[in-house]
């Protein structure tokens, strides 16, 4: 039985194997997201508050469909229960913010085990469908009771994120508010590596190649799931609480199906399962986003521009991503970069093999 | 130590498994063996709890089993290695029998999430123990390699790795020789020959008389769901109603 040569690998494959290259990326996010700030205007600031936050979202979701192999179309329906819960439990209920958010990330994840319990019987396509029923559902409902959630008007002046008297207000209320999206957003990170490379994480990967096969090793396959769902809306759900607190305004309109195809194509471009993917996703997808809208409102194009410019490169690039990049950017950075090695030996045993 | 009674399964109009009881005793190697559609792999599947029967009860260390699922078995001690393999994809093979841990280890999300003294002891046992396992079984040079990329022989003895890190009192095997080499047979039966003598418990559901003889004490075959004989392998090969069945195959695929 021929083996791979055991002799350790060069000293630069081992700076860019798999665990070291997620080292340097959490280094130079961490350097990268400490820095910006300083150098950033009010403008730049809140996209790169979006995409903090954003960041949480597609974190939860590429944990949920790379690992765990469950397909979310509706990940925004829970970044939308996040934002409302915070936003009624502070605005009306008057109650202090960093509690409302710990309550509505709570509560959000609660949601997700209660919908998932059900939900997750289904598989593939019909648990994409159901989770984007999901959304849908979520959106009619807060029509439906105006009383509460401000109907179709949706809710304003919420108040903004606080730590005792002291509120965030004034200059430097977008440059503070980076930091405090940052922070959780690393935290939301940092967790999720933790979660993979553990015997839970183990777990989760193996019921997404067999169901059967992993509860015959004695992972509790249905808990999982649940917990895996949970946990990915809780994500969503604090970075909808943040959300409403940083904008101070929400209603139905901003939470659009269109948003949880947003999430899935940055989870996708960074690479399903791929916890630090999901950063270079979100960010570039975003920006992209941007980019597009700048153009799109140039004077002289019709005003269905920016909508027409977004729908066509989200197709363009989801469809170029599945097609040269099935596995995402940053694995197929990591594939490129390490991997030659070892998978051409491994093709050329099998080659020989089946010869 | 497992205890199986009357178990029946149908499917439609089709009785698969037809009361059949069936005992393995602590440290035998016990085996069942029978013609293909016997019901063999119902029988085992009933056993492992992926499937429940419509009739009789499944008894482990003098416990009713017979309504708990695949997991909570595995967590009492029985262990698995399915004839289909099922070797994880996209993880090494070190992290494939480091799932079999799942067993006896406890940690759960909030363990993970924070690194907790407690999982880093138990992250470090769980190491310690896959890699004993593979050692155990002859692969420890493959630990870091991708588990697709090792040959269906070495993928079945992986199972048998996965199994064993999950430090089981009893061991299921469906059909493990089935599509192996002969070089992978013979090193598959050395294998389950020297776990014998450690004083594993194990139930082999094998088609191969031979492969099943050589290694079982006693023997129950089943033919079309029923238990036709049983008993020392030595008087099994030569019962007539054995030799019956399994020519009769022999017959009626001779004149298809």
């Amino acid at each position: 039985m021929s083996e791979l040569p055991a002799e350790p690998p060069p000293l630069w494959q081992r700076l860019l194997s798999r665990q070291a290259l997620g080292g340097w990326v959490l280094a130079a996010t961490a350097v990268v997201s400490l820095l910006a700030p300083l150098g950033l205007d009010d403008a730049q600031l809140t996209i790169y508050v979006f995409i903090g936050l954003y960041t949480m979202v597609v974190a939860g979701l590429s944990l949920l469909m790379g690992f765990a192999g469950q397909v979310s179309l509706g990940q925004a329906a829970f970044f939308t229960i996040g934002a409302y819960t915070a936003a009624i439990l502070t605005r009306d209920a008057g109650m202090p913010s960093l509690l409302a958010l710990a309550i509505s990330t709570t509560a959000t994840a609660g949601i997700a085990a209660l919908v998932g319990l059900p939900l997750l019987r289904l598989r593939g396509h019909y648990l994409a469908f159901a989770t984007l029923a999901f959304q849908l559902i979520v959106l009619s409902a807060i029509s439906q009771v105006p009383q509460l959630t401000g109907g179709d008007t949706g809710l304003t002046a919420i108040p903004t994120l606080s730590l005792g008297p002291i509120a965030l207000h004034g200059q430097f209320r977008t440059f503070i508010f980076a930091y405090v999206v940052w922070v959780l957003a690393a935290g939301v990170l940092v967790m999720n590596r933790n979660l993979v490379r553990s015997r839970p994480g183990r777990g989760l990967r193996a019921l997404a190649t067999s169901e059967v096969g992993a509860l015959a090793a004695g992972v509790p396959v249905t808990r999982y799931k649940v917990q895996v769902f949970a946990l990915s809306a809780g994500y969503a759900g604090l970075a909808g609480g943040v959300y409403a607190f940083f904008v101070g305004y929400i209603a139905p309109e901003t939470f659009p199906v269109l948003l949880s195809v947003q999430f899935l194509i940055m989870a996708a471009v960074g690479g399903l399962g791929s916890v630090w993917g999901s950063v270079l996703g979100t960010a570039g997808v975003y920006l992209l986003i941007q980019v597009l809208d700048t153009v799109g409102t140039a004077p002289g194009l019709p005003a269905s521009a920016p909508a027409i410019f977004s729908y066509a490169v989200y197709g363009l690039v989801l469809v170029a991503i599945m097609l040269y990049l099935p596995q995402g950017v940053l694995p197929a950075i990591q594939a490129r970069l390490v991997g030659r090695r070892a998978v051409s030996a491994v093709e050329a045993e099998r080659s020989t093999r089946a010869s | 130590m497992l205890e199986a009674r009357g178990l029946t399964r149908r499917f439609g109009g089709v009785v698969a498994v037809d009361e059949v009881s069936l005992e393995v005793a602590e440290g035998e190697l016990a085996g069942v063996i029978g013609p293909n559609g016997a019901g063999k792999s119902t029988l085992f599947h009933l056993i492992t709890g992926h499937l429940r029967p419509d009739a009789g009860r499944i008894l482990f260390g003098g416990r009713d089993i017979t309504s708990l699922g695949p997991d909570r078995r595995a967590r009492l001690g029985i262990a698995i290695a399915f004839q289909a393999v099922r070797l994880f994809r996209g993880m090494s093979v070190l992290e494939n029998v480091m799932v079999g841990a799942h067993a006896w280890s406890r940690s759960g999300f909030w363990e993970a999430f924070f690194r907790l003294p407690r999982h880093r002891a138990e992250e470090r046992r769980i190491l310690d123990r896959a890699r004993r396992a593979l050692e155990r079984v002859g692969l420890g040079d493959s630990a870091d390699r991708p588990a697709e990329s090792l040959p269906l022989g070495q993928q079945r003895i992986v199972q048998v790795a996965r199994a064993l890190c999950g430090e089981p009192r009893l061991l299921l095997l469906d059909e493990p020789a089935s599509g192996l080499r002969a070089a992978e047979r013979e090193r598959l039966a050395q294998l389950l020959a020297s776990l014998r003598g450690e004083g594993l418990t194990m139930l082999l559901i094998e088609h191969d008389v031979a492969f099943v003889t050589r290694l079982a004490e006693r023997i129950t075959v089943l033919d079309h769901g029923r238990v036709i004989a049983r008993g020392p392998a030595a008087e099994i090969r030569d019962d007539p109603a054995v030799v019956a069945a399994y020519l009769g195959q022999a017959r009626e695929r001779a004149s298809a």
